[in-house]
């Protein structure tokens, strides 16, 4: 045999066997493509940048990882099925007087093109993805984000060896099974009876059981921020349960239906039910991963998104006004005159102030025990669910700021619940009982009450009088960690982008001089950090659930079309035996369409579950429009469910046409 | 009563590679009556899968036609041509073409189910079906876990519980040892006996010395018939070993 014979016969292998390897072939470079960006954006400099790097950065390391281990399994599993497809050729290879190490040599080749037209194609795929999504989510979020297009040497080092690595794994265990099988073995290999599946009635009323437990926990949690571990078992709960239930449960409920001969011998579900017995047994696992990854990425878009989108309102709940200054100056003379310096200074630099509000409060924090709140120094802090901050505000201040005429009577208020509402017609606190007169859907704004994680309760009391009297009490309670009076100046202002931001920095500068105690807050100033954060926030968000995205639907194209294969046999001897064309299409409709959509159905109850979870922590980023949370799920439910209905139109074409020859 | 009628039928391929026609049915013209039992002979590449074909309205023939019943194969519409199948013809074939997803009853029932029969009406046809074949206890297993001759009987029980008018076998003996193939040639002989029509096509002179006739097709016609008369298995075998040997020698036609 002449030197160019073996890379010549391993061209022709792949070119004959296209419709097996096209799909393997993009399946490498889709893994390559994946691992490579994963691998990227783990070393990506932006991430230093971002809040939370520390930990952004480790979890995107430890995502390159389980990405790694993802890739290998799935290239593994991929390439066993082109081998089985490819034994019969193995064997008349070898018959025709192929020594086993010719076919060794011939593979080898083989296995390089596919290497080196996975890699290549892979990492041109990982890094034009790379900048497209970069370029579509900055545009889309009109800004720069943190994250920035970044080609990483090391990164594309990374993906190189470990994916020739792997390569040459598969290459050594397909040389492997040449090398054990003889010709006859070989020439038969496809042929061999699957068994029925066993039922696991355990396993499968164990996975219905982790999934209402974990479902019952996410969905009566209160406080997102103490019942973080409790939501965590449930997540744990309802993977472990969906792989049980997908495994165990659908053979269970299968075979149930089976035994039901009225519903059973029908000819709509006779073939289905057998022919979905065994492809749950095969693909079961798949399915559930699926499921799993939709979950994880509807999940993450649609709260990644709904953030982006109520970036607005976040930064009105976070910063009420254009600028604000808390002052803890003590007494209002003192606040009072800080304020008119700034007010001067608003004059001097000609800045348009449209709207100011000012009001005196009085803040401390309590355990909530019904319509109680107790306050006391040794307060345990370990109920943290319990802990709420009481805001009062005096009639006055609230009246001037709402444009309100609000009469209150001695012992009476108006309250306005922030996260968790006060269901109680009376609210005690020391050894005052005030009765709830009304309650507010509106309150002044208040940017730091609303960045602390525990609820709050704003009260509006009658006079300055109460909050003395208020005040006194607490500082008998709380002694040394007692809080004093606060007074809040904000205002809004019509000033462009330059000049508020001037304004700031003197505004600033002359705190500072006169030695300012308090704090004072810029909305302008906030919202490019906030752009940043939640931008890349979002692009992480969309980034890795588009890829996902397309890997799930890379897995399940990739079964459907290997399972043609094994299914024409089946469908031809059923043509032979009496089934029409129309009755063959109609069992591969409902086939196919269980597969596809049974994980899709699952994520959405999933997805459902963590809802109410979900919105109480996008709650503690101050993003209270739930409608708006809801908008999001809806549509990325639904541009996902089309992604998905487009594929399985796609996937069922290709599959008939192999079945129908 | 003719039951199935060949009149003429010609087939004839155009090779996809080069044009060129290839003719595998020149003229073939026989009838089977009902109760008959027919073993159609021939080598390899004689035209005997062509012609099953087409008698099983899985192909159509280039000229001529086929009549089941007096209905001509052709007249049936696309639609409907697989419920005339599984309502009028029976299949066995060589490689019995079970499906492994199926329990033997299942698969037995699969035509009954595609007819839309009811579960009770379906175990009331398979009961004596199944006992007549042998096959009453194997019902609850998958074709994998039985042999080759339990396999084929199971296939025939299939063939049978739709009560086709005519049963196609295709080499029904091809892929089974000897006493598998004593066995579904005794039961062949015994539901012929109860009255139905078998077809077999063949090339195993001890399958078609079982039949009350025997066709022997040659270059895509019928060259040479004979008939069982009072001969036994044994004298038919003789005979259908002569016919044989002058058919590789390449004698000249004779009735």
């Amino acid at each position: 045999m002449n030197k160019g014979f073996f890379p010549k016969l391993a061209a022709n292998n792949i070119r004959k066997n296209s419709k097996t390897y096209i799909p393997y072939l993009l399946t490498c470079i889709m893994t390559v493509a994946v691992f490579y960006i994963v691998k990227s954006l783990s070393l990506n400099p932006g991430l230093e940048k971002m809040v939370g790097a520390q930990t952004l950065m480790y979890t995107m390391s430890m995502g390159s990882w389980v990405t790694a281990l993802f890739a290998f399994i799935f290239l593994f599993y991929t390439n066993s099925f082109l081998i089985k497809r490819r034994k019969r050729e193995f064997g008349v290879f070898n018959i025709l007087g192929m020594e086993k190490r010719h076919l060794a040599q011939t593979m080898a080749w083989e296995s390089l093109y596919v290497t080196l037209i996975g890699l290549v194609g892979g990492l041109i795929l990982g890094i034009a993805l790379d900048k497209v999504m970069f370029l579509v989510i900055t545009k889309a979020i009109g800004g720069e984000i943190a994250l920035g297009f970044f080609v990483s040497g090391k990164a594309i080092e990374t993906t190189v060896v470990f994916f020739i690595i792997v390569f040459f794994l598969i290459f050594l265990n397909t040389a492997r099974q040449i090398h054990v099988a003889n010709p006859i073995e070989l020439l038969k290999e496809g042929h061999a009876g699957e068994k029925e599946p066993k039922t696991k009635w355990l396993m499968a009323l164990l996975g219905l059981a982790c999934v209402g437990v974990g479902y019952y926990l996410a969905l009566t949690v209160e406080n997102p921020l103490t019942s973080l571990l409790v939501f965590f078992v449930a997540v744990v709960l309802v993977i472990i349960g969906t792989y049980m239930l997908f495994t165990a449960g659908s053979i269970a409920l299968l075979k149930l239906l089976r035994k039901n001969k009225k519903y059973y011998y029908k000819t709509k579900h006779f073939t289905s039910i057998s022919g979905m017995i065994y492809r749950m047994k095969q693909n079961a696992v798949g399915l559930a991963n699926i499921c799993v990854l939709s979950t994880m990425v509807l999940v993450m878009i649609s709260s990644t998104s709904s953030m982006m989108l109520g970036m607005e309102d976040i930064l009105h709940t976070r910063y009420p006004n254009d600028f604000v200054i808390y002052s803890d100056e003590g007494t209002r003379e003192r606040s009072e005159k800080t304020f008119a310096d700034i007010r001067a200074l608003q004059a001097e630099m000609d800045l348009n102030v449209t709207d100011e509000i000012q009001y005196t409060y009085l803040a401390f924090s309590s355990v909530e025990d019904g319509d109680t709140f107790q306050v006391t120094r040794s307060g345990s802090l370990m109920v943290m669910d319990s802990i709420t901050n009481l805001i009062f505000v005096p009639l006055s201040d609230y009246n001037a700021i709402m444009g309100t005429n609000d009469i209150l009577e001695e012992g009476e208020i108006l309250l306005y619940s922030n996260r968790k509402d006060f269901d109680y017609p009376v609210l005690k606190v020391f050894d005052k009982e005030y009765a709830v007169k009304k309650k507010l859907d509106k309150f002044l704004g208040n940017g730091v009450i609303a960045a602390n994680a525990a609820n709050s309760q704003f009260i509006v009391v009658r006079d300055m009088k109460e909050m003395k009297d208020l005040y006194k009490k607490q500082k008998e309670a709380l002694t040394d960690i007692a809080n004093k009076f606060r007074y809040y100046y904000g205002f809004d202002t019509d000033a462009g982008e330059e000049e508020q931001s001037r304004f700031y920095t003197a505004m600033m500068d002359l705190l500072t001089e006169n030695g300012f105690l308090g704090s004072a807050e810029s909305r302008f100033d906030a919202r490019t950090s906030f752009i940043g954060l939640y931008g890349g926030l979002f692009f992480l968000g969309i980034f890795l659930g588009v890829l996902f995205i397309m890997a799930t639907v890379l897995i399940i194209y990739y079964k459907q079309i290997s399972e043609g294969y094994d299914d024409k046999e089946r469908f031809e001897i059923m043509q032979k035996v009496g089934m029409s064309h129309q009755e063959v299409k109609a069992s591969i409709r409902s086939q196919v369409l269980t597969v596809f959509f049974l994980p899709l159905i699952a994520a959405g109850m999933h997805v459902a579950a963590a809802f109410p979870m979900i919105s109480r922590i996008l709650a503690l980023f101050n993003l209270m429009n739930t409608s708006l949370y809801i908008a999001c799920t809806g549509v990325c439910f639904l541009v996902f469910a089309t992604m998905y209905v487009l594929i399985y139109t796609l996937t069922a074409k290709t599959y008939y046409k192999i079945v129908s020859r | 009563m003719a039951i199935l009628e060949a009149k003429g039928v010609q087939k004839i391929y155009t090779t996809r590679f080069d044009g060129n026609q290839v003719q595998a049915l020149s003229n073939v013209s026989f009838t089977v009556e009902q109760g008959e039992y027919v073993a159609i002979m021939g080598e390899s590449g004689s035209g005997k899968t062509t012609l099953l074909n087409i008698l099983a309205a899985l192909d159509k023939p280039t000229a001529g036609e086929v009549l089941l019943e007096g209905r001509r194969l052709a007249s049936v519409k696309e639609r409907e041509i697989s419920a005339f199948r599984r309502d009028n013809l029976g299949f066995v074939f060589q490689d019995f073409n079970l499906l492994d997803t199926f329990t033997l009853k299942d698969n037995i029932f699969l035509p009954l189910v595609l007819a839309g029969k009811s579960y009770k009406e379906m175990n009331r046809r398979l009961q004596p079906i199944a006992k007549k074949l042998g096959i009453s206890e194997l019902l609850a297993k998958y074709p994998y876990e039985v042999s080759g001759g339990q396999k084929q009987r199971a296939a025939v029980a299939r063939a049978l519980v739709a009560e086709p008018k005519l049963v196609l076998a295709d080499e029904p003996t091809g892929a089974l040892d000897s006493k598998s193939t004593d066995d579904l040639l005794r039961i062949f002989n015994e539901i012929n006996r109860d009255g139905q029509t078998i077809l077999m096509v063949t090339h195993s002179a001890k399958a078609a010395s079982h039949a009350g006739r025997v066709l022997f097709i040659k270059d895509g016609e019928v060259f040479h018939q004979i008939y069982r008369g009072n001969s036994s298995n044994e004298q038919m075998y003789q005979k259908i070993s002569d016919i044989l040997t002058l058919l590789a020698t390449g004698g000249d036609r004779h009735e």
